[in-house]
């Protein structure tokens, strides 16, 4: 469901970008997906493609690819990837997540700037940590005709 | 071109939530512990009593305290036109506290501008008479994003207490709105007052004219303390005829119709 909320702005952002450069149509988006947002590739990829209707966009290539998350500790320095605090994350209850139709979703799947107030140094416990990478949506490259 | 940009595509989602919103009313003082949160909520509450479709967004990440006063509490549930926001008292409300409830929010600055941006970017707000912003203390990565997200709709309704330290750090607040332009609407005192045994008191000192002069705009309204507020909560004691619900209706009242409406001292 948020996938598709993504979609959109995705598809907005390109529209805007064609518009204002007077390009005629959208010929490929390219998203990375960050694990750390716990969006499914996959389903952006749909998501993406079927809002790809309308002149500027039709024929428009959709790649989606996905970015490991990578955190650092300011504390102690030591550095981890998302598996490291899985079970952290798996701990997360039910009364903090938010309720989509068909599932229950980290509050980070919507913030993943969020990921200091659910995920702690593995090694010495902190919050204080930073993410190095796969913490955000990105549009890798927009192909304008 | 990513969702931590401060340019980035939320900021379209953005601007288009905002173009269903009528007008933005941003409460803040730069200060904390004056009351702001207690000023928005009890607005908006009063706009919606005067059937106006009315939200709050309670921008303060790391100390959000809105939804407290509207006993409001996680999860959250999205569909597909974006995140719900809760509601009580015929007012929307989205807070980060409805995403992390208890947890502290050990967020650096730099993390706040996206995470603002997009959390109102996804919001489902609907259409909107009024989105009532509450801000928190400072004027930092969040007054600036709110700035800078509202610009085009916003005025500015400040809250002190009668304090000469409050004000003095208020009056920052103000000539930082005025140096973005954004309109200052006045100023609400809080806890400008208490009523004991038909007598009024004035715990903090008096709010005087060269509390005016100092903030260089009027006093909309000042606002009683009311210990009632911790037992029995704003959406309890805002219907009933009160010295606090009256204040926060005049301050709405103000807001509908600013040439219309006496400033109350």
């Amino acid at each position: 469901m948020h996938e598709l909320s993504i979609a959109r702005n995705v598809v907005e952002y390109a529209l805007s970008e064609a518009a204002s450069s007077g390009s005629k149509r959208v010929e490929e988006v390219q998203v990375e997906v960050g694990e750390l947002t716990q969006v499914e590739p996959d389903v952006l990829s749909r998501s993406l493609s079927m809002l790809m209707t309308g002149p500027k966009l039709q024929g428009c290539r959709v790649v989606v690819t996905t970015a490991r998350a990578t955190f650092e500790c300011r504390s102690c320095s030591s550095r981890w990837g998302l598996a490291e605090v899985r079970r952290e994350l798996d701990e997360v209850p039910d009364e903090l997540r938010v309720q989509e139709p068909e599932s229950r979703e980290l509050p980070l799947h919507f913030l993943p700037q969020l990921y200091s107030a659910f995920i702690h140094c593995p090694r010495c416990g902190s919050a204080d940590i930073s993410a190095l990478g796969g913490e955000d949506i990105r549009i890798r490259r927009l192909a304008l005709e | 071109m990513s969702t931590s940009d401060a340019d980035g595509f939320y900021s379209m989602g953005a601007r288009a939530r905002l173009r269903r919103i009528r007008q933005v009313i941003l409460v803040g003082s730069g200060k904390g512990g004056v009351g702001k949160s207690l000023v928005a909520a009890g607005l908006a509450l009063s706009l919606a009593n005067r059937r106006r479709r009315v939200a709050v967004f309670d921008i303060d990440v790391h100390g959000a305290s809105v939804p407290s006063y509207f006993g409001l509490s996680p999860p959250l549930r999205s569909s597909s036109k974006g995140i719900e926001p809760d509601a009580a008292g015929g007012v929307s409300v989205m807070s980060v506290g409805l995403l992390t409830g208890t947890r502290p929010v050990p967020v650096r600055g730099g993390l706040k501008e996206g995470m603002i941006t997009e959390l109102f970017a996804l919001t489902n707000w609907g259409r909107l008479d009024y989105l009532v912003v509450d801000l928190p203390p400072s004027t930092g990565d969040e007054m600036l994003t709110a700035l800078r997200l509202f610009r085009a709709k916003s005025s500015l309704v400040l809250v002190t207490t009668p304090s000469e330290g409050a004000v003095s750090v208020v009056a920052r607040l103000a000539a930082l709105a005025r140096s973005e332009r954004i309109p200052v609407e006045g100023v609400v005192v809080n806890m400008a007052y208490m009523v004991r045994k038909g007598q009024k008191l004035f715990p903090f000192g008096r709010a005087g004219p060269s509390l005016q002069r100092s903030l260089g705009t009027q006093v909309i309204v000042e606002i009683p303390l009311d210990p009632r507020i911790s037992s029995q909560g704003l959406l309890s004691l805002m219907p009933r005829r009160s010295p606090l619900g009256s204040a926060l209706g005049a301050l709405a009242d103000y807001v509908l119709n600013p040439e219309s409406a006496d400033s109350q001292r």
